[in-house]
């Protein structure tokens, strides 16, 4: 990866007053610097993507043909299932949002580094070591479901690393963001985005937590028996929660950040109700909260939640879609009204003129929509039995791969798109290059389409063909899944499916080169600081900024301070530059 | 002020001013707090877990599935009354470290440390004289767990009370520098509440 900010430090001349970050590579072992740490949870969150989408596709080749295994076997089919699952989830969508949050978000309060610099670093590599663990696990026939009993320990221990390391960046993300903002700037006047990571980081805090918990049981239970859960067959009933709606939504509250960054931004307007912006993204980080929804754990004492579990999950969904709808509602009204506004500048972003950020930043919004949508149906339609779902021979919709749709439309659709249009607006302020728009467009089509067929593949086929309570209602049989599958149309749907993945995945495969191609090849333009007019604080700054902390900081008295300037009319600089700019460039 | 990061313009008027680093003696405060509350879940979790599987055992809680164990109730319980001490002299280094006292603040923190060291002995002893085996049983596996992450909680709280203990010894303390071993007790209130929970949930109710 190209270090620009490393140029900039050595030719800026000026750097003698701040303490010192390793501008060799050597650095990047050992950096605390939020803007080193960020770019390292990007990249390596990107080559998950990859894994975790070839994985994807290992096991849904698996279940298009009704004969038996056909790709993998029945001891691996298993493995690969969950696999895909911890790698897409904690080695990608997690992590990748992470990292911007960790390099975006202080640029945005005005902190001059991430609150506890090494403890955000110990995140990374404690991230790193940990799903290098947890793939090693895999490989050695561990995992939930796996033969060699140490290995399903390993997986275990891995995963409790991977929970603790996400956990301690998502402390640090919330910290910053509470008590690091620059004087002047209150809670109710945080960016977007800023808000949105702490959102997330503080439902990641207390849902995380639990699965830890959860963890440490198993584990003990596994290692030490007797085998009362189940053992390895066990493990994955109790945390799959985790990888399902409705815990999905807390993962990509970021990407409601993202797209009212950009929104309000092509809008050049700020939203008439800034509480309403903060509250629904709340909302729906707060209805996420999965945990409520772990029915391996409740499902113990049936008489318990007999009739509940299908009402929570419908309030829950319920709660997520008034929350993302009534953000887009917000957002869609504030580019209504700024409609009249004057054209802006060349190379500012606009809804005339959208680039890839734009779009992908829509179509990601619309996609949260979607799933809360969709999801708030599936659950109504599970408790109230519509149907005959719930009863004998008719598994209810969360117990068939109708829950495979839904990850697919919120961690390939809203994930992947969210962070295609994070990567594009940020590029600039993050390696001080524009990403290929070509390439950005052609990578949005191929990840926006294949997530609608990996979607809808599984999703008809959970609503129409007949589905046992396999693949999540009982994992010990789930690998019998992969050789049943009938001829009842699953075959083709799941093969629909496939096809989707494969072309998300060279959506990815697009994108990663994109990257490496624009930034650590220098083919991208190089970019002055505010190449969108953009209205957020991190626009102030030069991009990139310089490694290492910041030894003075901006007085900020909002998060959109470029807005507030060019609305008082005397421009950024103090000379009206931004009025007149308009003023000129209003069609006759 | 000279521009020296490249962050601040200060030659363009009206852009910045620089005003310095704002001191942020909240920021370990909040960390630790969001640290309590991922433990607090982690601990709520298991416990739910364990009364779950008690609930769906069907049989008749702190009995049968105890299988014959007697638990040494006074042992425990005094080794919790260590633990509230324990709060008492922690709050008072703080208070201490807030007025400036070095003296207090050292012997609130060394008797708090002391006291840690001293429960962790009473319950390990407690543990040998029950002498369940992991594994042994369902109750066994699974108060096992649930004691081993309260203790791990503890340990942590231990380790960050020596820490900030030491950092203090170093000369940060005073009304304005007491902030980071205060957070360190606010840990520590936490893991001793953590662990009121877990012996009452799996040694008192059972």
């Amino acid at each position: 990866m190209t270090d620009a900010t490393t140029e900039a430090t050595h030719s800026g001349g000026s750097a003698g007053a701040v303490p010192a970050e390793d501008p060799t590579a050597f650095g990047w072992l050992n950096t605390a610097d939020h803007k080193r740490i960020g770019r390292l949870f990007i990249a390596c969150s990107l080559l998950f993507a990859l894994a975790g989408a070839i994985a994807d596709l290992l096991v849904r080749f698996d279940l298009a043909s009704s004969s038996d295994h056909t790709v993998l076997n029945a001891d691996s089919f298993v493995q690969v299932f969950t696999f895909t699952r911890d790698a897409l989830v904690f080695g990608m969508l997690i992590p990748l949002f992470l990292g911007i949050a960790i390099y975006v978000v202080p640029l945005q309060v005005g902190a001059p580094n991430i609150a506890f610099g090494r403890a955000a670093a110990l995140s990374f590599w404690g991230w790193l070591v940990s799903a290098g663990v947890l793939v090693g696990a895999y490989i050695a026939n561990g995992g939930p479901g796996g033969g060699f009993s140490d290995g399903v320990d390993l997986h275990l221990l891995a995963l409790a690393g991977l929970v603790i390391s996400l956990l301690t960046g998502a402390i640090c993300v919330a910290v910053t963001t509470l008590t690091m903002r620059a004087p002047g700037m209150y809670m109710d006047r945080t960016p977007p985005f800023a808000w949105s990571a702490l959102v997330t980081a503080s439902m990641l805090v207390v849902s995380l937590g639990v699965v830890l918990g959860q963890i440490v049981i198993l584990y003990i239970e596994h290692r030490y028996g007797p085998r009362f859960l189940g053992g390895n067959y066990g493990i994955w009933s109790r945390i799959d929660w985790m990888y399902r709606t409705p815990q999905l939504f807390i993962y990509v509250v970021p990407v409601l950040g993202v797209v009212a960054e950009i929104m309000l931004a092509a809008a050049r307007r700020w939203v008439f109700e800034p509480l309403a912006l903060y509250f629904t993204m709340g909302l729906v980080g707060l209805f996420g909260f999965g945990a409520w929804a772990n029915f391996g754990i409740t499902g113990e004492g049936d008489d318990i939640v007999d009739g509940l579990e299908g009402i929570v999950l419908v309030g829950l969904y319920a709660g997520a879609l008034a929350g993302v709808s009534g953000l887009l509602a917000l957002l869609g009204f504030t580019l209504w009204q700024s409609r009249n506004r004057p054209r802006p500048r060349s190379g500012a972003v606009s809804l005339t003129r959208p680039n890839t950020a734009v779009v992908a930043a829509f179509g990601a919004g619309t996609l949260i929509a979607v799933a809360a949508l969709v999801g708030l149906i599936g659950a109504g339609v599970d408790w109230l039995q519509i149907a005959g779902r719930g009863v004998d021979g008719n598994a209810p919709l969360r117990f068939t791969t109708w829950v495979t749709g839904q990850q697919s439309l919120l961690i390939y659709g809203a994930g992947l798109l969210g962070g295609l249009a994070a990567l594009h607006w940020w590029a600039p302020k993050i390696w001080g290059r524009r990403l290929s728009e070509l390439a950005g467009f052609a990578s949005l089509l191929a990840i926006g389409g294949g997530a609608l067929l990996a979607w809808l593949g599984p999703t008809l086929s959970g609503v129409f063909t007949e589905q046992p309570q396999f693949v999540y209602g009982a994992p010990l049989l789930t690998t019998r899944y992969a050789s049943q599958v009938d001829d009842s149309g699953a075959e083709g749907l799941s093969a629909l499916g496939a096809v989707g993945v494969v072309i998300v995945l060279v959506g990815v495969a697009l994108v990663v080169l994109n990257l490496l191609v624009s930034v650590a090849m220098r083919k991208g333009a190089a970019t002055e600081a505010d190449p969108w007019d953009g209205l957020t604080p991190e626009w102030l700054l030069p991009s990139p900024p310089p490694l290492g902390p910041a030894a003075a900081l901006p007085e900020l008295t909002s998060g959109t301070p470029l807005l507030d300037a060019e609305l008082n009319g005397n421009g950024l600089d103090g000379t009206g530059a931004a009025a007149e700019r308009d003023a000129e460039e209003v069609p006759a | 002020m000279a521009d020296t990061t490249g962050l601040v313009e200060a030659s363009q008027p009206g852009r910045y001013s620089v005003p310095g680093p704002p001191p942020r003696p909240r920021s370990q405060l909040v960390g630790t707090g969001f640290a309590i509350a991922a433990g607090a879940m982690a601990v709520a979790g298991a416990l739910g877990h364990y009364m779950a599987r008690r609930h769906a055992s069907g049989i008749d809680p702190g009995h049968d599935w105890l299988a014959g164990q007697s638990v040494p109730n006074p042992q425990l319980v005094y080794a919790l009354i260590t633990l509230l001490v324990s709060v008492v002299t922690a709050h008072w280094a703080v208070w201490a470290s807030g007025r400036g006292e070095r003296g207090h603040t050292w012997v609130g923190m060394a008797l708090t440390l002391v006291m840690g060291l001293a429960f962790f002995n009473m319950v390990m002893f407690s543990l040998n004289r029950m002498e369940f085996e992991i594994g042994s049983g369902e109750w066994a596996t699974l108060a096992f767990a649930v004691t081993g992450l309260s203790l791990a909680i503890l340990i942590v709280g231990m380790f960050y009370l020596g820490l900030m203990t030491l950092r203090s010894l170093g000369g940060s303390v005073g009304r304005d520098r007491s902030t980071p071993l205060g957070a360190a007790v606010f840990f520590w209130d936490f893991a001793v509440l953590a662990w009121a929970a877990t012996w009452y949930v799996v040694y008192v109710v059972k």
